[in-house]
This record gives structure tokens, C-alpha cells and sequence, in this order.
């Protein structure tokens, strides 16, 4: 047996199509004869289309159509993760800047950006809101229509829906000391480097549909309706991603092109630029108040949160968002009290959706900043009246759900001490520290089949995607490691529905422990056959034969795979199969329709240097501690904890979208919307890891990959407000927002 | 191609040793002959705008976004995509950094950042890390924290000073 | 992109000729890092692109002519940043032209391309006003030499005629010495277009140079000829009344994303008596 290859980093599989530009993203695929398509949109975000004149871009050779909404099935078909409120291509009225008009199909891509520009809307500008103040207001146009959910108490108003949640009695308790401040948290987006694009071809009786897509069963589905055709005529190729983080988990812009592609009949691809990837998907906005009541003794005794998300025009996945996200709001304390009541609040803008944390860096930020803010009422240190008050392992912290599944106190002990919190400070610096605690999935299937070959290689079928986090290489490493087989025998097939079993969907931080386990156990499966074939073959008891670990234990020696395998299929050949399935069913009783599967914690430490002249922020030193049960691959840990930091510091410090008085995006695209670049890390980033084992995935493993974001706002700002002595209320801590802050007259 | 005005123009270039002669529309950028017309995918399309970097490929010894040239100004150029970086033996030793330090994560921006570190550690074999920090800025990354790019860029330089 | 003609002059007069044709009709291409972005965003619709790369005269380099330097049209700003003339003499360009964008910006955009643009928040004009930088144009009627502050008017405006062609860059060599520093305020670390730009130059003889841009339709410049900001000993409020004079052509825009006036116009504040000092103290310390 060689060395355990779980809690290894070998390279990444994938890892040479990656650095030699051999991988093929979706808008690398070559499709023989495939047309172009072009969004047609106008330049504001809700109008009545009176109009589509197309006649001067159908009369350029070369253009085949340009459909509208008078050119789909009717009614037009609508779909959705949650609601299926979203038409395919915008029927009567556009809803959000960038809500496309019609599609242009041509033969090139020149051609369909010219005929694009050709075909001219008339329309007219409809009263609209995009703020949560003009969403709310009692006079405020609807965004959806009311007879769209006639039995719904708030189908009169632009909330979609309420999530409370709580317990204790939070009107009835008193604390020595109440603090209440609202924040706000900004409207940001993925920008992963691949834009979103899609192909549709007709298959036979069938059809193919490429896309960056997350959840490509899940697309499945949406197109077989859309369509009216059965799954099984309906593949989808998912190619490894190029960074998703949220954005590419549900359908977008699929349906359309698959219905352009079956009109036309021939494929039809659809690339979109960046821009219009930003006008396709965005994180919620959020406006929270936060009423924390403490003793002096440093006991909370109540949160009383309320939130509020901006979302889009459509409901997309982002109302859960919003439930899931603010569930877990008062953070990983034993509170007695909790109140919290999140709404979900629809606008004329882009349709928000899931975005890595998943609704809880926007609460995060309000709750532990507010904490601090309590911490200082009663002049106690901000490390300590979180360890006070953290929830231990076992504690039911949320008192009808998961109790504490990790030794978090660890976690939050580590970081102080790697940001040294009781070390001096320099002059001019500050330090802040923030915890942060996500449910994670509350459902799951995982479907995979494990392939052992006459040859002692595997192939590993998984649905999961690989975006990124390195899903390929952690499934081919448990293979591997249960089946003898070197980590180069072993190739893992994904992003393709006709060859590769169901999976739900790759989110929630879920794929290692709930496809890991589904891996696992078709592996153990195999197994056990190889166990039955080296029994038989040696005449033995099957009880008298174990395996583990790649290796076969008869009673009196050890075989490895091939000593079994070889003799056990004989002349012939073949293989062993073995499958797995992970089903974590929804739980109707429970608030979120089920308890989560494991906790992602993490704790976050910053020191910042603050230029009190410019405002200008400098992360002198970046500490990011998670609970993840057990690395199996340390390097991509290390990796996604260092990537979610990073992505966390955009939203902290620059990133933010931009509207003017129509509700036009005022910064689509790279220039005035600043992602970090390398000179923007953390003069040091130290990341660290805590490893009981005691996760419900392989080996012990926890999800990871969204702990490191959720509370670097809140560390960040709590550092800036203890260097400048000034609290920071809302995000992002752009210089000029420091700045102004340093010129209240109180600081 | 002659000083005459033109929509269509025929240029010569050598692309990863290659030469290669062919008729471009002169409103095609370097980027979508490299990728339309040559079929060399390796070379990423994203921003458009020259902030990105997934763009970029090695000109006549020099790094550029090739969405911001003119495949017509390449006429007669020497061009290296991500392509050309693997030797006959293999990988080269900064795509085996690449890989061994795990530099690569979802991968879309690699290519650029892989050039871009090329042509750095070219014109500068001993960096300091905050040199290396600089040659990349122009190659945006969303899902590392561009510590494992930096760590592998920093590991080839010392390779290459054994 | 919408399509165009495309040529490329082999000379300087045919070049002329060109632009002469077509006029407004007609764009130069040098390192196209402003214009193919324009190009595709349709923000500039020309007839023809002409491409200024092959011709001889033009060639990139920088030299030492006559008490100048020459600095040609299709010269890139990583040569611009790296060259040890520049250095030498006009160490605020050298700087400025470094935070030009990322490097593969740097490796295709010419100074001539920056300032041909007018872009008030263009990084290298603040330098070249306060080192008294002329343009060098030739047209159908000759050469002209055109002081920088002569050569901007507002955003995409200069004073260049129909049919008249940059060719070159001229900086005096200084005769004495002295110091100078190049500032800029960003909205992150990486390459950011500037929301201040600031240079300021100081020489043995007590002149100082101070000159700004992205805080107004066009870069300014301003003289202060009295000694007096050059000595960091004199008056404090003298001195502060020199510098708030000088910060008072700024007017920034308030459509703008990156910063509000108010910000910019404090920004300008410490950006001024930071570049300052800063030439204040090279001058002491060991000259341009």
C-alpha cells in the first residue's frame, strides 16, 4: 500500500488542459454550421414594447431571424428555480436593464451584432423602482403582476416574500445595554473570468445544449418543459466552468436558445460579453438593522435583526437566498432571544441570484459588526465576548436545528492568535475579528458510478462540476485511495447528462461531502465485490476477506487489486461496477425544509493601516481560519479559503454597482467596476485550518470554500473602525467612504 | 500589404514558430483571428476592454492584450499564445509551477496569466515577489487569492537559477 | 466592432494627406489601447483607421537632440517608464508613464496616444505640463511646435488642425537641478484609471511646477516663481495660500463614478503637498 493519498495535494486533475489552453470552455466548442445570436435591448429598464421593426436587419444577407416574444409558443413559456415567473425573452414589457427584446440569429457573429443594431423598439418608459426605498413605498408600480400569485397576501406590494424566524421572546427580554444600527451591503456580481454562453443544436428527435452552467440536471429539466420533450431527448454538456461561484447554477438564457435552435434548426450559439453578464447576474443588495441587547456581563440576551435584499425582477433562486441566508443571522452564539425577519424585495433590475454565501455575508456584516458596537457599550474586549458567548460543540445554538457540529472555539482561538489580538499595536492600526457560520445544503441527491477496469484503472461518473474548487481531483483521489489504483489510472467523466448520473447541483459547498460520500460508497461497493471474487478465487469465507484502502486481506496474507481482479474476471475481461447514492430528503417540518448537512465556520482576523489624508486601506495582515472537519486535498483548501478572502476583500473594499436615475447600470464591464488584482492582496494572507475529523463527509471532511467570505467584511470593518475610531456603516470602505467619515465632526 | 486603404487585409505572422499567412477582416481584432480563424482557443475572451488580461499573448517579445490590437498590426509578427509555451519534452518548467503549486483553479484566466509571467521572468529572471505582483496585475483571477500564481512564478526563477 | 478602411503610410506626409481627406472621418492608430476599445464600443465610427506603426519617421525612441528630448509618436510608455534619459531628466514622466494601465497596456499605448486623447485624467499630462513639454505636429503647412498647455482644450479636444499629425514629443534637457514627483489616486492598488493626478517640479533656482488633471475638463498647470513653495521653511501660510490659488482652477465633475468633487477636490489637496514634498525632498536629495 503506498502513501494515503487522501490529505495529499497532488496536481490537479485537469490541471494540463489547464495550463497548455487545451481544456474547452463552452465558447471554445466548435460546432459545425453553428449561427450566432445577439440580444436585442434598449436603453432603459421598464418599458412597454409597443413595437419590434426588424426589416432592416432581416434584409442583410446572412440574417435568419429575430425572434420575440410574438415568435415563442404561446403562452410564453416562464421557468424558474423557485417561482417559474420568468419568460424566456421579455413578453409586452421589459423588466430590468438588459431584459432582452428580441434575439437576433445570424450567420456570424459581425453579422448578428449589425442586424442587433438594426432592429429598432419602440417603447415606452414605464414608472420604475430600484431601491429598496422605492420598492417599498406604498405608492411604488408593482414589479410583478399581482395576478401572477392571486392568493398571496403581499401580491399587492414588491415584497415577495417574509422569512421570519426566531425564538425566545425578544419583546419580553431586557438587557443591561441595547445597540441598534442599520448597514447596508452592496449589489455586487461573480465576474467569473469566463462570461456565460450557450449552444442549443437539434439532436435527432432530441436536442443538445451546451452551457457554463452549475446544475446541468437541473437544466435538463428546464429545457425537457420548455420544449415539452422527454429528459432523456434533452442533453445538456456542461463543460468545467470557468468560475461559477453562484452565478451559472441556474438557467438563464438556455430555454431561449434551445427554442431559437429547434426554429431555425441548425445550432445557435450565444456568447455573452461581460457586460451583459454583468446585466445577467448580480448579488442581492441589503439593507439590515440589527437591535442587540447585551449585559454588562457580556451575555447576549437578544438579536432583533431585521433584513431586507434587493432582488430583481424575477424570483430566480434569490428569495432562498434570502431565507437560507438570514436563517443563521444571529451567527454561532447562544443567543435565548432571537427575532429575525428577512424579506426578499423585487425591483426592476437584474434578477439577483445565488452568489458564494449565499445570503449571509450581507447579515454577517450587520450582525458581528453590531456586536462589536455592543462590545464597546459595555467596554469589553471583542475576542472575548465572542467567546463567551459561542456556541460549543453539541450546543443547539438554533434551538430546533443542527446542534454545533465543530469545536468552533478552536477556530476563533487560532486566528487570535495567528493576528497575535493581544500582541501591541501599532501606531495607526487596527484590528478586527469576525466569525461567520452558514448552514450548509438541507437537501441533496448524488447519484455516481464507479468503473473498475480489467486493467486496475477507474473511471469515476459524477455530476458534480468542476469550476474551480477541484472536484475532479478530490473524487479521483477517494477513488484512488479506496481502490489501489494511482491517481493518473484514474479519469473522472462529468458535464454530460446522456453519459454521466444524476446529481441535484453543485452549491452549498456540498460536492465533497455529499457526492464525495456517493463516490465513496459506490467505491465500497466494488469493494465488496472484489472482496466476494478473492473469496471465491481462494476458496475463503467472504467474511474472511476485508479490504480497505486499495488492499485485499485474506486471513494469512494481502492482495492487491490486480492479483484479485485479473484471475477474478478471467479470459474474458470486463470490469466492476459499482454505484452510489446520497439522498438527503427535504424535511417539511423544518424552517428550511431541512437541517443542514454540516456548518461552514470560519473565523476571519484583520490589521488594517488606515491613511487618515486619503482614506486608503491597507490589510496589513489577513488571517482566515476554517472548521473543515479534515482536508483531503490541504493545497485546494488553502486555495479556496485563500480565493473566497480575496473575493470577500472586492466586496468590502471596491466593488459595487452603480445606477443612474433610469436604472441603468452605470459600470457594466471591467473599467468601472474594480474586481482586486494582485496588488491588492493583504501585505500577508495566512490561512489555517481545523481538522477534528468529525465532518459528515469522507474521512471526516466538511464543505468548504464559502467560510472565508463570510465575515471578511465584517473583520475588515471592525479593524478600519478601530484604527479611525469611527464606525463604518456601509460597504463597500472605498477610501472616499473613509474619508467621509474621518470628517464627522465627532471623529 | 501596401499603404492602400483596405477592409480586408492579408498579413503574415508566425504564431507559436508557425508561419501563417491569411486574409483578415481589418475590424478582426488579434484575438478573434487567433481564435475564430486559426482556431487557437487557448487565448481567453473576456472584458474586451484591455482590464482582464485573458487576452493576452506574447508580441514580438512583449506581452498585449490582443483584443486591443488589430489583427492587421500583427503583419509580420512573432506571436506566442499559450500554445507554444510546451516544449517538445513536455511541459515547460513554468507550467509544471503552474501545476505543482496549484496555480490553476478554475483555469479561464491561465493562459493570459501563464504569457504574462512568460514574458515577465524573460526580462527579469531574479524577481521579488513584488515585482512578480506587478507583471501579473493586468491578469485578473476570481478564484484564487493569486498567492499560488505568485508562488509558482517565484519557484520557476529559482529553477532557473540552479 | 463596425467595420473600416484600414491603411497604413509609409511616410509622414502621406499620413497628412490622409487625415487631410478625411478629417473627423479619419482616426490614427497608434497603440490602440484607447481607440479599439472606441473602435468596438462604437464610440468612434470612423471611415478610415490610419495606422501610424510603419512609418520610419515615427520610429519608437527616445533621444537627446539640440538641448531636448525627443520623444517619437509610436514610443510606449514601458520605454517611456524605463528609459534612463527620461529617468534622468523627467523622472515624473517616468513615474507616471509606469502606472499607465497594466503592463500589456503599457507595451501598446504611446505618450503621444495619451495626450492626442485630451483625456483630463490622462497620467502623463501633469508631468508634461510641469516640464514645459511641446508637441511636435506636422500638417499640409509644415511643422508646428505646440506647448503642451497650448495642446489641450477639453475631454478628446486638442489644438491640433485638420490634417495635423503628432510626430514627437519635446522636453527641454533643465540645465540646473532639480526634483519632481508624479501622484495619482485610484480606486485599488492594480492599474486603475485616476480620479487626481498630480505632478510637481521643483528646480535649484526656486521655480515651482505644479500641475494636475482628472479634477476639471482639461490638465492645468501653475507657476510659482517666488521661492516660496519651493522653501519648505517659509511661512506655512504663505505657502498654503500659494497651493490653495493654484487648486483653484480645479472643477470636477459630479457625474462622475469614480469620486465625488468633493473627495477629488480634497484629494488634490494632499496629493499637491505630498508631490511636493516629495520634489521638494529629490531635489535636496539627489536631483531629477
Amino acid at each position: 500500500m503506498s502513501a494515503p493519498i487522501i490529505g495529499s495535494s497532488p496536481n490537479r486533475v485537469g490541471g494540463i488542459a489547464r495550463v497548455t489552453g487545451q481544456h474547452e470552455y463552452v465558447a471554445d466548442i466548435l460546432v459545425a454550421d453553428a449561427l450566432e445570436a445577439k440580444f436585442v435591448t434598449i436603453d432603459c429598464a421598464h418599458a412597454r414594447i409597443i413595437s419590434v421593426d426588424a426589416s432592416a436587419a432581416l434584409a442583410l444577407p446572412g440574417v435568419l431571424a429575430v425572434m420575440t416574444a410574438a415568435d415563442m409558443p404561446q403562452p410564453v413559456p416562464r421557468f424558474g428555480p423557485q417561482l417559474e415567473d420568468r419568460p424566456v425573452i421579455a413578453v409586452g414589457e421589459t423588466k430590468y436593464h438588459g431584459d432582452p427584446v428580441a434575439i437576433v440569429v445570424a450567420e456570424t457573429r459581425d453579422l448578428a451584432m449589425q442586424a442587433a443594431a438594426l432592429v429598432h423598439v419602440e417603447y415606452e418608459e414605464l414608472p420604475a423602482v430600484f431601491t429598496l426605498a422605492g420598492a417599498l413605498d406604498p405608492s411604488a408600480p408593482l414589479v410583478q403582476d399581482p395576478s401572477l400569485r392571486p392568493k398571496d397576501r403581499f401580491a399587492s406590494t414588491n415584497v415577495l416574500r417574509e422569512h421570519p424566524i426566531g425564538w425566545g421572546d425578544v419583546d419580553a427580554a431586557t438587557a443591561d445595554v441595547v445597540v441598534e444600527h442599520t448597514y447596508t451591503f452592496p449589489m455586487v456580481t461573480h465576474f467569473a473570468i469566463e462570461p456565460h454562453a450557450y449552444m442549443a443544436a437539434p439532436d435527432g428527435d432530441g436536442i443538445a445544449v451546451w452551457s457554463t452552467i452549475q446544475h446541468p440536471n437541473w437544466l435538463q429539466k428546464v429545457i425537457a418543459q420548455v420544449l415539452h420533450m422527454p429528459l432523456a431527448k434533452v442533453r445538456v454538456f456542461a463543460p468545467d466552468p470557468g468560475g461559477g461561484f453562484g452565478g451559472k447554477q441556474h438557467a438563464k438564457y438556455e430555454p431561449l436558445v434551445a427554442l431559437a435552435a429547434m426554429h431555425i434548426g441548425r445550432p445557435v450559439r450565444l456568447v455573452l460579453t461581460l457586460e451583459e453578464t454583468f446585466q445577467a447576474v448580480r448579488r442581492a443588495s441589503a439593507e439590515v438593522r440589527v437591535r442587540t441587547g447585551v449585559n454588562r456581563d457580556g451575555s447576549l440576551v437578544f438579536e432583533d435583526i431585521v433584513a431586507d435584499y434587493l432582488i430583481g425582477a424575477y424570483a430566480d433562486i434569490a428569495d432562498r437566498v434570502v431565507g437560507k441566508g438570514s436563517y443563521p443571522a444571529a451567527g454561532p452564539y447562544n443567543v435565548p432571544n432571537v427575532r429575525i425577519m428577512a424579506r426578499s424585495v423585487l425591483s426592476h433590475t437584474m434578477p439577483s441570484t445565488a452568489f458564494r454565501g449565499f445570503g449571509n455575508p450581507q447579515v454577517n456584516w450587520a450582525v458581528e459588526s453590531n456586536l462589536d458596537e455592543a462590545a464597546r457599550a459595555i467596554g469589553m474586549d471583542r475576542l472575548q465576548i465572542r467567546l463567551h458567548n459561542l456556541a460549543r460543540k453539541g450546543d443547539a445554538f438554533i434551538p430546533f436545528d443542527t446542534p454545533a457540529d465543530g469545536h468552533w472555539e478552536q477556530t476563533v482561538l487560532r486566528a487570535a492568535e495567528l493576528i497575535g489580538w493581544d500582541s501591541p499595536l501599532p501606531e495607526g492600526r487596527g484590528r478586527g475579528i469576525a466569525l461567520g457560520v452558514k448552514s450548509g445544503p438541507t437537501t441533496g441527491l448524488s447519484y455516481s458510478t464507479v468503473r473498475l477496469l480489467g486493467d486496475g484503472s477507474v473511471v469515476v461518473f459524477a455530476g458534480t462540476s468542476d469550476m474551480g474548487q477541484g472536484a475532479r481531483t478530490v473524487f479521483a483521489q477517494i477513488a484512488a485511495q479506496e481502490l489501489g489504483a494511482p491517481l493518473g489510472w484514474v479519469a473522472v467523466v462529468m458535464g454530460d447528462t446522456a453519459v454521466v448520473p444524476y446529481d441535484q447541483q453543485t452549491s452549498a459547498s456540498r460536492s465533497t461531502v455529499l457526492m464525495g460520500n456517493s463516490v465513496l460508497q459506490a467505491c465500497r461497493s466494488i469493494q465488496k465485490q472484489l472482496s466476494a471474487m478473492a473469496a471465491r478465487l481462494h476458496g475463503l469465507d467472504e467474511a474472511q476477506v476485508t479490504m480497505d484502502r486499495g488492499v485485499i486481506h485474506l486471513p494469512d496474507r494481502d492482495l492487491t487489486v490486480l492479483d484479485v481482479l485479473v484471475p477474478g474476471l478471467g479470459r474474458l475481461g470486463g470490469e466492476l461496477t459499482g454505484n452510489g447514492e446520497v439522498r438527503k430528503d427535504a424535511d417539511p417540518t423544518h424552517p428550511l425544509s431541512g437541517a443542514p448537512a454540516f456548518f461552514e465556520f470560519n473565523c476571519t482576523a484583520i490589521e488594517v493601516d488606515v491613511d487618515r489624508e486619503t482614506g486608503d486601506i491597507t490589510i496589513a495582515r489577513h488571517v482566515t481560519v476554517s472548521d473543515v472537519g479534515k482536508s483531503l486535498n490541504p493545497l485546494q483548501v488553502r486555495m479556496q479559503d485563500e480565493g473566497a478572502a480575496i473575493q470577500g476583500l472586492g466586496h468590502t473594499l471596491m466593488e459595487h454597482y452603480i445606477w443612474d436615475e433610469k436604472g441603468r447600470l452605470r459600470n457594466p464591464g471591467a473599467i468601472d467596476y474594480r474586481i482586486p488584482t494582485s496588488m491588492d492582496l493583504p501585505l500577508e494572507l495566512i490561512g489555517a485550518t481545523i481538522e477534528n475529523e468529525d465532518g459528515p463527509g469522507p474521512y471526516g471532511s466538511k464543505g468548504m470554500s464559502e467560510g472565508a467570505l463570510l465575515c471578511i467584511s465584517s473583520a475588515v470593518g471592525a479593524a478600519v473602525r478601530d484604527a479611525i475610531g469611527v464606525p463604518m456603516r456601509d460597504l463597500p470602505l472605498t477610501p472616499e467612504r473613509v474619508w467621509r467619515a474621518l470628517q464627522e465632526p465627532s471623529s | 500589404m501596401a499603404t492602400d486603404m483596405t477592409n480586408l487585409g492579408h498579413i503574415d505572422l508566425t504564431v507559436n514558430g508557425r508561419h501563417r499567412a491569411l486574409d483578415v477582416a481589418v475590424h478582426h481584432s488579434l484575438l478573434d483571428v487567433l481564435r475564430d480563424d486559426l482556431r487557437l482557443t487557448g487565448t481567453k475572451e473576456c472584458c474586451l476592454v484591455g482590464e482582464c488580461g485573458a487576452c493576452t499573448v506574447i508580441m514580438d517579445g512583449r506581452t498585449v492584450d490582443s483584443c486591443l490590437v488589430l489583427a492587421v498590426e500583427a503583419d509580420g509578427a512573432q506571436i506566442t499564445t499559450v500554445e507554444g509555451l510546451a516544449t517538445d519534452s513536455g511541459l515547460s518548467t513554468l507550467q509544471q509551477a503552474f501545476l505543482d503549486k496549484g496555480a490553476a483553479q478554475c483555469g479561464f484566466c491561465i493562459p493570459g496569466q501563464l504569457l504574462s509571467a512568460e514574458a515577465f521572468l524573460r526580462e527579469t529572471p531574479h524577481p521579488t515577489r513584488e515585482a512578480a505582483e506587478e507583471a501579473i496585475a493586468g491578469n485578473l483571477c476570481r478564484c484564487a487569492g493569486y498567492e499560488q500564481i505568485l508562488d509558482a512564478i517565484m519557484a520557476t526563477a529559482e529553477a532557473g537559477q540552479q | 466592432m463596425h467595420a473600416f478602411a484600414y491603411v497604413r503610410p509609409a511616410t509622414v506626409a502621406e499620413a497628412v494627406a490622409i487625415l487631410l481627406a478625411h478629417g473627423p472621418d479619419a482616426r490614427v492608430l497608434a497603440g490602440g489601447t484607447d481607440l479599439v476599445i472606441r473602435l468596438r464600443d462604437g464610440s468612434a465610427k470612423p471611415s478610415v483607421v490610419v495606422d501610424l506603426k510603419r512609418i520610419a519617421e515615427l520610429r519608437p525612441g527616445i533621444r537627446e537632440e539640440d538641448g531636448h528630448l525627443v520623444i517619437s509618436a509610436t514610443t510606449v510608455m514601458t520605454d517611456v517608464a524605463a528609459d534612463p534619459l527620461i529617468r534622468r531628466y523627467a523622472s515624473a514622466l517616468a513615474e507616471a508613464a509606469s502606472v499607465v494601465g497594466s503592463v500589456q497596456i503599457r507595451n501598446r499605448a504611446t505618450l503621444a496616444g495619451n495626450i492626442c486623447n485630451a483625456s483630463p485624467a490622462a497620467d502623463t499630462a501633469p508631468s508634461l505640463l510641469v516640464y514645459g513639454a511641446v508637441v511636435v505636429a506636422q500638417g499640409p503647412d509644415g511643422t508646428r511646435r505646440i506647448p503642451i498647455d497650448e495642446f489641450f482644450v477639453r475631454s478628446g479636444v486638442t489644438t491640433l488642425a485638420r490634417g495635423e499629425l503628432v510626430t514627437a514629443i519635446e522636453l527641454p534637457v533643465p540645465t540646473g537641478r532639480r526634483g519632481a514627483m508624479h501622484q495619482r489616486r485610484t480606486r485599488r492598488r492594480g492599474h486603475d484609471l485616476a480620479s487626481v493626478t498630480v505632478s510637481c517640479c521643483v528646480d535649484e533656482a526656486g521655480m515651482t511646477r505644479l500641475a494636475y488633471g482628472s479634477v476639471g475638463p482639461r490638465p492645468v498647470v501653475y507657476a510659482d516663481a517666488t521661492g516660496v513653495l519651493a522653501d519648505p521653511s517659509a511661512d506655512r501660510e504663505a505657502r498654503l495660500a500659494i497651493l490653495e490659488a493654484m487648486f483653484a482652477g480645479a472643477s470636477p465633475s459630479p457625474r462622475s463614478m469614480r469620486a465625488s468633487p468633493e473627495y477629488r477636490l480634497a484629494m488634490l489637496r494632499v496629493l499637491g503637498a505630498r508631490a511636493l514634498q516629495g520634489a521638494i525632498d529629490r531635489l535636496h536629495a539627489d536631483g531629477d
